[in-house]
């Protein structure tokens, strides 16, 4: 069993019609059943606003509205069908600090560019099956911004006496766990 | 009676909402098999879109940018104009970095990515920036001129060596330039 991808409808917005239409195909060959198309930020709003999708994938530059400014409008405004939507965004920028921004613009997942199908892949599963909270506060609505880490990969000192302790028994049953494969 | 907040307006009180998994429950569960993955990943890699009319127009964006910022250097530019400027130039360069790949041109990527990360960290526009900006545009051009797809091979790596290089002896000749907030 597999998922059911044909009951869904995506939203893409990019404003280089090539990339446009190559993303548009990756996902009609996962199974996507519709995929919407616009070409900025204020056609795919209004877009988004009329067609309602189940997830959105948008570039961060375009003119005249760009990505995250949309991504905003999809979280906060008043016409928005859905504040919770999913939504990725494509981008080539990778650092750090480009990354904070849009997380603290609403993004829900971040896809550098360029980028394989499996990134692609990774990042609807993880928005199917792991999907985040949101949280409401005085200046920002949206997803969850913190990502839990695994407490096997904490390097730094322990607080309390018994956390060495639990600490090596997490990590030992990791080892055996993987001895066993 | 005891007062919650001094009377003053919560500021970090968050409200957790967990919204209904709309998503699962339409596609269910397995995930995507591997036989849909490379089918995918196939047209990815196989897909005839040109490249080159869009590369084009990056490289004319980032070639006024270029400009715009030789003809600013004579002049006292603020910060302000200095972010502009640097701006003009490094968007046309982030979106030729996203999209070479994506469209057969790896080497203009992996060229892209080198000045993107350059510039990142340049805190101001002057001569010896705008040189090493107009090699990678340069170097861009001639690969999307020569239509060299993939990672150009021997050639392609001695460029990328020699872009990286020269960026490198800038930040070892300015130390003092490197904009320690940016990285």
């Amino acid at each position: 069993m597999s998922y059911q991808l044909n009951k869904i409808t995506v939203l893409v917005v990019e404003d280089n019609k090539p990339m446009l239409d190559l993303t548009k195909s990756i996902l009609k060959s996962f199974g996507v059943g519709t995929v919407e198309t616009a070409l900025d930020g204020e056609e795919g709003f209004r877009k988004f606003c009329s067609t309602n999708p189940d997830l959105v994938i948008v570039d961060w530059m375009m003119e005249p509205m760009d990505g995250i400014s949309m991504c905003r409008h999809i979280r906060n405004s008043d016409e928005s069908p859905n504040q919770y939507v999913p939504v990725i965004l494509m981008t080539g920028f990778s650092e750090k600090k480009r990354v904070i921004s849009a997380r603290d613009a609403g993004i829900t997942e971040f896809l550098v560019k360029p980028f394989n199908v499996r990134a692609l892949y990774k990042r609807l599963v993880q928005i199917v099956e792991k999907p985040r909270q949101f949280v409401r506060v005085e200046d920002f609505f949206g997803p969850d911004r913190r990502r839990k880490r695994k407490a096997e990969d904490y390097s730094g000192p322990f607080k309390r006496k018994t956390d060495a302790e639990k600490f090596s028994a997490k990590k030992k049953d990791k080892v055996e766990h993987i001895d066993f494969r | 009676m005891e007062q919650d907040h001094f009377n003053q307006k919560p500021k970090r009180d968050a409200q957790f909402i967990t919204p209904p998994n709309t998503l699962k429950s339409k596609v269910g569960d397995g995930g995507l098999t591997e036989v849909i993955l490379n089918r995918a990943q196939d047209l990815l890699e196989n897909n005839t879109q040109d490249f080159r009319p869009l590369a084009e127009i990056y490289l004319e964006q980032m070639q006024n940018g270029l400009q715009s910022a030789q003809n600013a250097l004579t002049a006292d530019t603020d910060e302000n104009k200095n972010e502009k400027l640097i701006a003009q130039i490094l968007y046309p360069c982030v979106q030729l970095k996203a999209n070479g790949g994506m469209f057969h041109y790896q080497l203009v990527t992996d060229i892209a990515n080198v000045f993107v990360k350059f510039m990142e960290v340049v805190e101001r526009l002057d001569a010896e920036t705008l040189e090493i900006a107009q090699a990678f545009y340069t170097s861009i051009k001639l690969i999307i001129n020569g239509q060299i797809k993939g990672d150009g091979g021997p050639k392609g790596k001695a460029l990328m060596d020699e872009l990286n290089s020269a960026c490198k002896r800038y930040f070892e000749k300015h130390k003092e330039k490197i904009n320690i907030d940016k990285i």
